[in-house]
Formats: structure tokens, sequence, C-alpha cells
């Protein structure tokens, strides 16, 4: 049983009033008891080890492939690319309201968003004056060096 | 911004290396300038709170070695060529880190150190807060312009931990642990956080300024209720008050050292190589459950260390390892009757 499984039937039972739940699939057993005690899965931190290690891609991990290659742009839209691999934030905390959104007009020097990888935080400036046509990725996932993130429109 | 050179870190510098007083001539020769300039200087010292006695025809004495905290102090205690050489104080500002980010982007220079006796705005990771009553803690960011490409400058993360964690070390005299990427751990209480920040473009950065936060002397009563139990300082570990000024020249005294070696390799990952290997000697995590948060998502795996790029390796369940970059790591305890993660950590 997978974390987003697990996930869905706590998001579930969180939306009763069941207390405690077993559920049996392929990957195994679960039981979720709600309440001061939280989440709780006994079975699934020791079930699943022993199978051989590979690495892949994971929404809080780094090599996720970019799905928006470079395409041809007009010559007035510049592309503001992601100077490392991180994580990518519209804004500096949670609480506070994105830097930048569709339509902003934005100067040299403003910054458009912010790259976290292991607690270094890179806030990325705009390099033009103009206005922001395009913002390409989501919040919070991950980007890979020289990945597109914003479109620029430059003013004339 | 003072500098080391300046003249009332030299007349400090001269009184304290004295056994007795220091003439007013000798200051004046020592610093080039005249007897009335020199005094001067001693009348702004003590208004910052040295006590220095004059007694006519011998010369200047330090009456107390109570001496107060800020960047005169800093500058004259350092035993350091880059990091400490020039250091603004603040008895209180916002976040000492948007100040070092202020006055980088305004041109200050490699190694500059900026110092707080208290943050009303203390910042963490993602908007969060730093806790900092006056008077107990160290709160620090460090200006550094390395010349290194942005994919590599999150490597200087665990170049800070290293230091930090060889620091707390040396003072407690126990061995901490690191949570990754850079908290600092005594018996899983946390006793320091790093948090640094950037400015680059996409093929140079501008410059990374490293920010410290340790609990010195912190009475753990101080603290939001929440953050007790997870929390220790200096004070608690090493039985004793400890200065503030001396742990923050063994500080900068660490973090140039390991600056120096890893600039020696020339910044790339094979430069970093001595970092990751210090680091791994203090991290404790590896073959035990976490659980990583990020932004929207949460997952859990058995660690198997850090790859030499800084991921944290998690083997998921289903036998995969999974690198992750960003995230809050909780320890898991994995017991027959619990497998709770520990809040606060």
């Amino acid at each position: 049983m997978d974390l987003k499984s697990i996930k869905a039937i706590y998001k579930f039972i969180k939306s009763t009033d069941i207390v405690e739940i077993e559920v049996e699939g392929e990957g195994g057993k679960v039981r979720l008891r709600r309440g001061a005690a939280g989440l709780a899965n006994p079975e699934s931190a020791e079930q699943h080890v022993e199978s051989s290690a590979s690495v892949t891609a994971h929404a809080t991990g780094g090599s996720a492939p970019s799905n928006s290659a470079p395409v041809e742009t007009p010559d007035n839209i510049k592309i503001v690319a992601s100077p490392m691999v991180g994580t990518f934030y519209r804004a500096s905390s949670p609480e506070t309201s994105a830097f930048v959104e569709i339509g902003s007009v934005v100067r040299s020097g403003h910054p458009l968003c912010i790259i976290e990888a292991m607690k270094l935080m890179n806030e990325v400036e705009c390099e033009y004056n103009g206005k922001v046509v395009s913002i390409l990725v989501e919040n919070g996932q991950p980007v890979e060096y020289g990945e597109p993130l914003f479109h620029i429109e430059v003013s004339k | 911004m003072l500098e080391r050179s300046s003249a009332e870190v030299r007349i400090i510098e001269l009184l304290k290396g004295a056994t007795g007083p220091v003439s007013g001539a000798l200051l004046s020769r020592e610093l080039g300038m005249s007897r009335s300039a020199v005094w001067k200087h001693v009348e702004a010292l003590r208004k910052a709170g040295y006590a220095i006695e004059a007694k006519p025809r011998a010369g200047y004495r330090l009456a107390s070695k109570d001496f107060p905290f800020g960047a005169v102090e800093l500058l004259s205690s350092v035993q350091t060529d880059t990091v400490g050489s020039q250091a603004l104080f603040f008895d209180s500002v916002d976040s000492t880190n948007t100040e070092a980010l202020r006055l980088a982007r305004d041109g200050a220079v490699e190694g500059a150190v900026i110092v707080a006796d208290t943050q009303k705005q203390g910042r963490g990771r993602v908007g969060r807060k730093w806790v900092s009553p006056p008077r107990v803690n160290l709160y620090t960011s460090i200006i550094l312009r390395p010349s290194m490409l942005p994919p590599h400058a999150h490597m200087l993360t665990f170049l800070a931990a290293v230091a930090m964690a060889e620091v707390i070390e040396k003072v407690i005299k126990k061995r901490p642990t690191v949570k990754w990427p850079n908290d600092i751990l005594v018996d899983g209480r946390k006793i320091a956080g790093i948090l640094l920040e950037m400015d680059s473009e996409i093929d140079r950065v501008h410059f990374v300024v490293i920010g410290i936060g340790v609990n010195i002397n912190l009475d753990i009563d101080l603290l939001p209720h929440e953050l007790r139990i997870g929390a220790t300082s200096v004070s608690i570990e090493a039985g004793s008050d400890y200065s503030r000024v001396e742990f923050a020249t063994a500080l900068y005294y660490a973090l140039e050292k390991w600056y120096k070696i890893v600039s020696g390799l020339g910044f790339g990952l094979d430069g970093f190589a001595p970092v990751v290997e210090a680091w791994r000697s203090y991290f404790s995590h590896e073959g035990k459950t976490l659980r990583v948060s990020s932004f929207n998502d949460t997952i859990e795996g058995i660690c198997v260390g850090i790859d030499s790029d800084g991921a944290l390796l998690l083997r998921r369940p289903s036998g995969e390892v999974e690198r992750i970059i960003s995230g809050d790591v909780q320890l898991c305890r994995v017991e027959p009757w619990n497998n709770e993660c520990e809040e606060g950590e």
C-alpha cells in the first residue's frame, strides 16, 4: 500500500465519523486511527524493505523531466529560467501573496519567485522591465536547472 | 559597517593586549592620530559600554572584563582573515539575513558579518519564525561571494552545518547530530538553525548569505510553549553560561576553515566531498524511518544517507530510492506500539 492510497483513506475517514479503519489492498494491510494518536500505519514500515533500490523522481525530489521544453518565442518575450535544481515557490511564505501574477507589471530587480534546495533559498529576480505573460510552473513543484519559469513581455 | 582596522577596534585590541595602562601617546602613535582624537574614540567606547579608566601620567586601562556585546568586541576577538573582517551590529533588527541581503546588494564585501542582540522577525524556512529573545543567543548572518555556479551553491548548507557542529561539539564537549540538511541537534533537541539565501544569475552567484541562530544561554522558558520540548541551548548542555562573542569567533573560524578547503578545491562537487564526509559523521538518521513534508506532499521512507550532491535518499516501501531536494524531516520512531513521528524536531 503506498502513501497516496493511505492518504486517500485518511482524507476519507476525516470527512466521516469513523475513528478507526482497516483496509486490505494489494500492497498489504493498513490500519488508520484518528484522534490524539494521529496517523498510525504499523504495517507499512517493515513490509516493503527488501526490494532492490532504484532512484526515481518525486514531487519533493529532483529530477522530474521538464514538461515545458523551450519553444520558439517572439523577440519581445523573454524567458526567465531556473538557476538551480530545487523547489519553486511563488511567495516567500505560505501566508503571503505571490510575488507576481499573470499580468503583473515588473521592473528589473523585481522578485519573481523563490527556488529552494536544501535550505538555500534563491530569490529569482526579473532582469527585464515588462509584464508577466505566463507562469510555467506550479507552486511547490520541483524544477530543473535551466527550466523556464516565466515568460516576460518586455516593454518597448 | 565597522572594519577591523578602525580606531575603536585597535584601541580595544591594544588595551586588551597590555598588562598595564597604555599611554595616550602610545595609542596616538600606534593609530597615527592625535591624542585628542584618541580621547574621542575612548569616549565613544565608554558610551558603548567599555569600562575604560584613564589615570593621569599612566594612561588608559580596561577596568572590567565585562565587555559589551557588539561589533567592536567581535572584531577585536576574531582570528580570521575574511569571515568577520567587517561587522555591523544591531541591538534590534528585523532579521540579520534581511539586513545582510540588503548590504550585500549594496556591495558589502565577502566575509562581512551582521550580528543582532535580538531579531523582531527572525526567519526560518518558507516564512517560519525563528524566535529571537534578546541578551541570550547568537543571531548572525555572513556574506560570502564564492566564485561558483548556482547549481552547486546549496552545498554551502552542509558547509555551514559542519562548521556549526564542530563548534558546538568543542564547546559542550558532547557530539551533536545533524538533521538533514542543516539543523544541529543535541540528543534530538535543536540547538542551532541555519538558513541560506542566495542572489544569482543563471550562471553566476552574486552572493550567498548564511544566516545562523544559535541558542547560547537560552532559558527554555523564554520560548513559546510548543517549542520547549524540542529545543536546547549551549548553556543547558555545557552546564554553564557561554560567551556569545567567543562562540561567534569560533564559528567564524570554523566557517572560514571549511570555506578555504572548498575554495582550494574549486567549489565543485569534488571540492565539497570533504564537507559531505564530515557531515555524514554527524548524521545519525541512516537506517531510520523519516517523514519528509514539503509544500504539498508528505512521504516516508527509510533513510539510506545523502548523495554527493547533498540530496536526502529515502527508500520507499516500494523499494525505490528517492532523492529529496527540499522539505522538513521528522524522525519516526518505529516501535511495535507506535510509529509516530516526533513533533518539534
